[in-house]
């Protein structure tokens, strides 16, 4: 998240005009577990899609203002399994979603009571491969109330958990939300902290759960810093997601990521656990992730595009030449 | 009353349900019918959600093998419903909503509704589909014409294609909206059951203002639409 006032600093600066250049990693596939397609563009999934990502998670979060009644969970559940997913899936890339309450909106009990009502509803649906993102932001107890009914739904569900762990006092926090999946009996293979960075990675790859680091500008992980981790860590358990939102981030962070790792010695075989393989292993406990269905839903979406042209607005080809002026 | 009379419906449901058993493994027929049980005994919605959330998960998403003849049965029962080309979940899906005990006007709609209210995309489609097999007919019109509304394409081709709801039950502006909406998303309008008996005027209008703004526009107008036009045009 980010929204400093810094705007005119931002824009001032000289344009940059250069062009991306990812042929390092041309011809590998990435799995972006945690990024929300909800606050993205149509450019971003064709960017994501060219840049080699096959398939993403899309985890239920905070859409940037509080909603004020439980319709609007319903819609915003049943949009990532209906819409979104159709989105995605124009650009060839597979789209799963974890359902959760987030934790700043865990704060309004009231909602909060009837949300968990919802839940159920939801977290069986076809393409929901865990319950997210649910943990802690300011740490409170209506937080804490609402993360462990969450975990004892995952454990019921037999669905993996992906936890955000809070940006304010962070160590104390990750240490606690791994604290409490353990005393609600959830086994740490099954639970994924997610947001890590080199305080705490350590304890939570000891402890046996799954480290996800979030390659996000300014806020958190760079990527120099992601190749310094592997180096030193390995790729056991360790994944890296972009968590790309409606703030400045960045949805081709693991291709980027890839071709620095690359660049910096790191294996290809490293390489592909930390962008793609890890992630599949960890969500697939769901019973929910199918490789075939990462090439499936780019044959299937060929066909629509070019046989039954299922594109949106009728006329429209299925590929932009975003470089010309000319728009027909 | 559905849209075809009890006995067929019933001649309909079985033969769905022999279609579905060759289909199946004998696990997932086991599973089904013990959950149709559940789902037949409880008044809330509760195994009804779950179950048909659940069902790709049992029946696998396999396209399934229908013969000619069935294909043809069930074209005599319900003139415009064609199912060879579903999957196995699709047509467990429909088959399954087909069980739901239609004797409580109110509760049977509740739980219909509350599955669209909760639908992911496959879920939606099913829905969609099993349009005509609903009881209360009348009632499903607003959900038809919502879901013509749907930008999700697959879904739009659950109403549109082999579907023989929409030209019993729409008034003359929703079929329009129906027809329009398929040109301007380039379906297949040969699949759209009554295309061409539910031709008329204000259709014909709209369609020649489209003929216009495409040519305008120096883009290609489907040969179809002509068809349609000329259709109106000379029953004039």
């Amino acid at each position: 998240m980010c929204c400093n006032e810094n705007f005119e600093e931002r824009n001032k600066g000289e344009k940059i005009q250069t062009t991306l250049d990812l042929n390092d990693i041309s011809g590998m596939k990435f799995f972006d577990p945690h990024i929300h397609m909800t606050s993205r563009t149509t450019d971003d999934y064709q960017a994501m899609a060219d840049a080699g990502i096959v398939a993403l998670i899309e985890p239920a979060f905070w859409l940037g203002q509080p909603r004020t009644g439980v319709d609007s969970f319903t819609d915003y559940y049943s949009s990532l399994i209906g819409w979104e997913r159709f989105r995605s899936s124009q650009f060839g890339i597979k789209h799963y979603c974890t359902i959760g309450l987030n934790s700043r909106e865990a704060n309004n009990e009231k909602l909060a009571e009837q949300v968990m009502e919802i839940l159920p509803q939801f977290i069986f649906k076809e393409g929901v491969v865990g319950i997210g993102e649910i943990g802690f932001d300011d740490q409170t107890a209506a937080e804490e109330k609402y993360y462990r009914l969450q975990l004892n739904l995952g454990l019921e569900a037999g669905l993996p958990v992906q936890i955000h762990t809070p940006h304010r006092d962070k160590k104390k926090g990750t240490q606690r939300s791994m604290d409490i999946a353990i005393e609600q009996g959830l086994a740490p293979h099954m639970v994924i902290v997610d947001h890590n960075n080199e305080e705490t990675v350590k304890e939570v790859l000891d402890r046996g759960f799954w480290a996800a680091f979030t390659i996000y500008p300014f806020t958190k992980m760079g990527n120099e810093r992601m190749v310094e981790v592997v180096k030193q860590y390995g790729s056991e358990r360790i994944m890296i997601n972009s968590a790309a939102d409606w703030g400045i981030s960045d949805p081709l962070a693991i291709p980027k990521t890839a071709a620095l790792m690359k660049r910096s010695g790191i294996s290809l075989a490293d390489i592909e656990l930390v962008t793609y393989r890890n992630a599949i292993t960890a969500f697939a406990q769901s019973g929910q992730i199918d490789e075939n269905d990462f090439t499936a839903v780019k044959n299937i979406d060929q066909s629509q595009k070019f046989a039954s042209n299922s594109i949106l607005r009728g006329g429209q080809q299925p590929r932009i030449d975003k470089n010309s002026i000319i728009i027909s | 009353m559905p849209l075809i009379d009890i006995q067929d419906l019933k001649k309909l449901n079985q033969l769905l349900w022999n279609i579905l058993k060759k289909n199946l493994n004998t696990a997932a027929i086991e599973w089904i019918q013990h959950k149709i049980t559940l789902i037949v005994a409880e008044d809330k919605s509760v195994q009804l959600q779950l179950c048909f959330a659940h069902l790709p998960r049992i029946a696998s998403k396999k396209s399934i093998n229908v013969l000619d003849e069935e294909v043809q049965q069930i074209n005599d029962l319900l003139p415009g419903f064609v199912i060879h080309d579903w999957t196995t979940d699709k047509l467990s899906r429909v088959w399954l909503l087909m069980q739901l005990p239609p004797d409580n006007k109110e509760t049977y709609i509740k739980k219909i509704n509350g599955l669209f209210a909760a639908a992911e995309m496959n879920e939606q489609i099913a829905l969609y589909s099993a349009l005509p097999l609903y009881f209360y007919p009348e009632e499903w019109i607003s959900r038809c014409e919502e879901g013509i509304r749907s930008n999700i394409g697959t879904v739009l081709e659950a109403i549109m294609y082999d579907n023989p709801y929409p030209a019993k039950f729409l008034s003359e502006p929703s079929w329009n909206q129906l027809v329009l909406k398929a040109f301007f998303t380039e379906k297949e309008v040969n699949k759209i059951y009554g295309l061409y008996e539910r031709a008329n005027a204000a259709l014909t209008e709209t369609l020649q203002d489209y003929i216009q703004e495409r040519l305008a526009a120096h883009r290609t107008v489907a040969p179809e639409i002509y068809q349609l036009t000329q259709q109106t045009e000379t029953t004039k």
